[in-house]
């Protein structure tokens, strides 16, 4: 197991005077916004990520109204300080099956599936002009799919990136926009580094590993067996000076775990899977351990509340009822300045979108603080320590729940 | 009471209804109702009232009317807090001009710090509306408030202050919101409707807020045919639009230049110049003659 790498990403064209640094996550959108934030609400976060992932579903639709509208897709959403990465699927939701073939993938959106071959996806990003995109890829695999399939999969992948490339050759709007190469081959080796060698063989700037999974599922992907194995196997037949992105909705601990294997690039779909549930993010980061999330776990552990973990609180559960704390004590953002646990309990059975609004401030704050904590963890070789601390936080999790 | 009506039996006694959320039996007296406003701790209360439907006329009405009243002493009688929350009675009476009167008549003889008017706003006809209006206002005494309930619609807001109301909410600008309609000198707009595809203009150039200033039309069309965050801005926005409205008002009294602002108002609501008629009367009944 490696032990995970700082990095920083420098962008060409009009962003020329930002770097990045890594490990970090993307700003998770539905639609081209933050779920349930305007993005009046998102300056009330801090840490907000400096790039925008935008997934194709929502938005392809629409991409002749955002040509004729002539400035792009991060104007267009109005979240202009960021950088926008355009992703094929919704990294929240399942991808659903059986609808790639070799002419083209899929998307959906909520009027429905947008079938994208190689001419029409590179019309659509010309529309967009992301600073990132992910080349078409077809990644409908999990650990079930048979070898055949996973070798379709791969040279589909490959040929639509080689189409991608001679396409947006002769792109004067795309000139600027980094191309990221998409790796597939499910769980068998040889495909997976088949995979990895030919894509970085071809001029992209960045590699997303997909194809673990179809889109979200519940799965741990740490606790399959070579799982581990085979992404390190993946990432050590990758260059060092591009990034890895991997979107699989991940906790805290995962997102260490697969940064320890080489990722440097996350989604931050996982706040909001949370949120959608009336969950909340209540891990301590800090090294060593302070004392609220600390306190938490002994409360949790003191009267028995299966709600109450060292990772995550889930809100609608009647324990919160009367529970006037903030939802995590001590966190700074403006969910936990303002509000009780027991009026966003109320706010959940009353159906009110405020929940959501209030959740999502809170889950995006604590993610993107997890991030500078890791970067920071890392740059004072505590690593190991966090590690161990997640581990523990996530075992009274267990503990409450068996 | 009214959200609850279509589930809830009233007696003297209080409202009966079932409990939206599990479904057991609740029983809301008017003291019950005072206990939880009390606990709540709303600088504004309001009495628990016996409301019926604008078309309900007759016994039923008058029953309504009188139970309002005695309810109205008994909310008096168990209010805890007098001195910390100011209890608002509400004029009843229906479309009918004998009871409203005669409602409004007995709640003035009560102590207490402003009253609203009720039982309006549920779907009659406009020239009733405004007449029960003006009627509860020329008998409500002028150093108290006056809060027209469920009114949010902006040419019935300017109307109703013509004739003396003081006080609305904002039910109808969020809920509108939430439906996708924006909020314009000119009406609304429904940004779910496709003429907004490719409209990039903001959805009201004058609006100072993020809303206006970061979103284009067309851009909010996509969102709110599928997200959430539709509702946080266009919320954002149709309420700026409402409390811009009313400081308007305002500043347009203190200024002498009510009658001005009305002509303005309606002169941008309705271009060609066609007035609803019930508008031009209701204003007409105050001395404001729309050209
Ligand atoms: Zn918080
Ligand atoms: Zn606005």
């Amino acid at each position: 197991m490696g032990s995970g790498r700082l990095g920083h990403i420098r962008l060409p064209g009009r962003h020329e005077s930002s770097v990045i640094e890594t490990p970090m996550c993307t700003l998770f959108t539905k639609v081209g916004s933050a779920p349930y934030l305007g993005v009046e609400m998102l300056k009330r976060i801090s840490n907000v990520p400096e790039i925008a992932a935008m997934s194709l579903g929502g938005l392809a639709p629409h991409h002749e109204n955002v040509r004729e509208f002539g400035k792009g897709l991060g104007e267009f959403t109005a979240i202009k300080s960021s950088l926008i990465f355009t992703t094929l699927h919704d990294a929240s939701a399942a991808v659903t099956s059986g609808k790639n073939d070799r002419n083209g993938v899929a998307v959906w959106g909520k009027g429905g599936k947008l079938k994208l071959d190689p001419s029409l996806y590179v019309k659509v990003q010309e529309a967009f002009r992301p600073d990132w995109f992910q080349a078409l890829s077809d990644g409908d695999t999990d650990r079930g799919t048979a070898k055949k399939r996973l070798i379709k999969s791969v040279n589909n992948t490959l040929d639509f990136l080689d189409r991608t490339l001679e396409l947006t050759q002769e792109s004067e709007v795309l000139k600027d926009s980094s191309l990221i190469g998409v790796i597939e081959g499910g769980f068998d080796e040889e495909e997976r580094q088949r995979s990895a060698k030919e894509t970085s063989a071809r001029p992209v700037h960045g590699f997303l590993i997909e194809g673990f999974e179809k889109g979200h599922s519940a799965v741990d992907l740490f606790s399959v067996e070579n799982f581990s194995t085979l992404l390190s196997k993946t990432v050590g037949c990758l260059p060092e000076d591009k990034p890895r992105i991997m979107e699989t909705v991940w906790s805290p601990l995962q997102v260490l775990q697969a940064f320890k294997l080489g990722i440097d690039v996350f989604s931050s779909a996982y706040p909001y899977v949370l949120a959608e549930k009336g969950q909340a993010m209540v891990a301590d980061y800090t090294i060593p351990r302070q004392s609220p999330s600390a306190k938490l776990e002994k409360e949790g552990l003191a009267d028995g509340c299966l709600s109450c973990s060292g990772f995550i609180i889930d809100l609608k559960n009647k324990s919160n009822f009367e529970d006037f704390r903030p939802v995590l004590p001590g966190c700074k953002c403006y969910c936990c300045a303002n509000f009780t646990r027991s009026y966003i309990h109320h706010l959940l059975n009353t159906s009110e979108l405020l929940a959501y609004v209030l959740l999502m401030i809170h889950n995006f704050h604590q993610y993107f603080e997890f991030f500078s904590c890791l970067r920071k963890s890392v740059k004072e070789g505590t690593l190991d320590e966090l590690q161990a601390s997640l581990e523990i936080q996530n075992n009274v999790r267990s503990v409450h729940e068996t | 009471m009214v959200s609850l009506l279509e589930l809830a039996h009233i007696t003297e006694e209080g409202v009966r209804f079932k409990s939206p959320h599990n479904g057991t039996e609740m029983l809301l007296t008017p003291e019950k109702s005072i206990e939880i406003q009390n606990s709540i701790g709303a600088d504004i209360i309001m009495q628990l009232d016996d409301v019926v439907h604008s078309s309900i006329e007759g016994d039923r009405l008058e029953e309504a009317m009188y139970r309002t009243i005695r309810w109205l002493d008994r909310c008096i009688k168990a209010h805890q807090r007098p001195s910390e929350q100011c209890l608002f009675p509400i004029v009843q009476g229906g479309l009918n001009s004998d009871l409203r009167r005669r409602c409004a008549e007995e709640l003035i003889k009560r102590d207490v710090g402003g009253y609203a008017i009720g039982g309006l706003s549920g779907g009659e006809a406009k020239s009733d509306f405004w007449r029960m209006v003006k009627l509860s206002t020329d008998l409500l005494p002028d150093d108290k408030p006056r809060y027209l309930m469920g009114v949010g619609f902006a040419v019935d807001l300017v109307v109703c202050v013509a004739l003396g109301c003081d006080m609305f909410d904002c039910v109808f600008p969020t809920r509108t919101a939430r439906f996708g309609c924006a909020l314009v000198k000119t009406g609304q707009l429904n940004l779910k409707n496709a003429t907004f595809a490719t409209d990039f203009r903001p959805i009201d150039p004058d609006c100072p807020w993020s809303c206006c200033k970061d979103y284009t039309r067309a851009y909010l069309h996509v969102l709110a045919n599928t997200e959430p965050a539709a509702c946080n801005i266009l919320t954002v926005h149709n309420v700026a639009y409402q409390l811009r409205l009313m400081r308007g008002m305002r500043k347009s009294i203190v200024e002498d230049k009510f009658p001005d602002f009305v002509q303005q108002f309606f002169s941008d609501m309705f271009p060609a110049g066609v007035y609803p008629d019930w508008a031009v009367d209701a204003l007409n009944s105050v001395n404001i003659n729309l050209r």
